[in-house]
């Protein structure tokens, strides 16, 4: 692999790097306690009205999902202008939309239905994509305090994965959800498509309906077990080390290998949800 | 502390290492099947170690998911509850 770095390549990535090891250094020399209190909860606000469920907010997971869709559209202001000859950024983004499109061209039969399921497949992608690698870089997390209050960690964790919260997995499974059986109604019509519901034998409805409500279950729970499972075990094995190097691996294999696989995992199987609904 | 609580204790660890253990039985064989199949193949077509590799990751991404849902139970119990 022949690799052609500009100089302001080498500052950006000196700048990551360089990143990682001060977050290190920091944590060495202020002597960092780590408590296994909060691990794997969730910082919590009760609405001041109305009770149960709906009632209560994950402030954390609705501030990055902000932060996440403003990445995203900061950086599609900054490739306004798409040229013949492409530049760094937009190459970038040309690459990965190629080949969610290939992804979506190969498994979809019908020609008029390319177009809108690449459009849902790259959003997801996007989304995820980001969101995963966010999770990759030191940055201020929060947990609940003792005594009800909430405690900010600031670069002894990386920043909130808004895919590390149930929630929004599985929003995002449900709308995968929904519009693969509006797609099914448009393509098939009412009747065939409830129809469907009844093969082979009319007996096998109840097993049907349970194989369809498994999938954007397992669906969510695939990204969710991974990022979140990821994010707890750098959390404990880096407090086994003391946060000696260690930490910083971790949350480099699973924010950006993990979370770029699990993202790409994700959108093949939204495309073949849809796709498989819609032959 | 008393014997309940102890009792409590003892049933969340042991409770976590089975479940974690027996979790990683399925994606184990699981993930061995696809590596010894994509390594079978690479040998017979070295020209395509570059899609096949690619293909293999994912391959075991999706295999390792049970294990993974293994895991995030097995610190539900040890961390949650």
């Amino acid at each position: 692999m022949n690799l052609n770095l500009t100089k302001s390549d080498k500052i950006f990535l000196g700048v990551i790097f360089g990143g990682y090891v001060a977050v290190l250094i920091y944590m060495v020399v202020t002597g960092y306690r780590f408590q296994l209190e909060g691990v794997g909860q969730r910082w919590i606000y009760q609405l001041p009205f109305g009770e149960g469920p709906l009632s209560r907010v994950n402030p954390l997971t609705i501030i990055m999902t902000w932060v996440v869709m403003g990445l995203i559209i900061f950086m599609a202001t900054r490739v306004k202008v798409f040229k013949i000859i492409p530049g760094k950024k937009q190459s970038l983004l040309e690459s990965l939309l190629d080949y969610v499109y290939d992804l979506v061209k190969d498994s979809v039969s019908r020609k008029e239905y390319i177009r809108p399921i690449f459009d849902i497949a790259a959003s997801l992608f996007l989304f995820v994509i980001v969101s995963n690698i966010i999770g990759s870089f030191p940055g201020i997390n929060a947990f609940p305090a003792e005594n009800g209050g909430v405690t900010f960690t600031i670069l002894a964790d990386t920043w909130y994965a808004p895919t590390s919260d149930l929630n929004m997995n599985l929003m995002l499974a449900f709308f995968v959800f929904v519009m693969s059986h509006v797609y099914a109604i448009r393509v098939k019509g009412l009747k065939n498509w409830g129809k469907s519901f009844f093969e082979p034998i009319w007996w096998m409805f109840p097993i049907n309906i349970i194989g369809e409500i498994a999938k954007p279950i397992s669906h969510a729970l695939r990204l969710f077990g991974n990022i979140m499972g990821g994010a707890i075990l750098a959390l404990i094995l880096g407090y086994l080390v003391k946060y000696f190097v260690l930490p910083a691996a971790l949350w480099g294999i699973f924010g950006l290998f993990f979370g770029a696989i699990q993202a790409l995992i994700f959108t093949i199987l939204a495309i073949a949800y849809i796709s498989s609904l819609i032959e | 502390m008393d014997i309940g609580e102890g009792l409590m204790m003892m049933g969340k660890f042991i409770g976590a290492g089975l479940a974690m253990g027996i979790g990683a039985i399925g994606p184990g064989i699981g993930e061995g099947r696809v590596g010894a199949s994509a390594m079978e193949a690479m040998a017979r077509q070295p020209e395509m170690i570059g899609t096949l590799t690619t293909r293999m990751i994912l391959a075991d991404a999706i295999a390792e998911t049970t294990g993974i849902y293994s895991l995030v139970i097995a610190f539900m119990i040890l961390l949650v509850v």
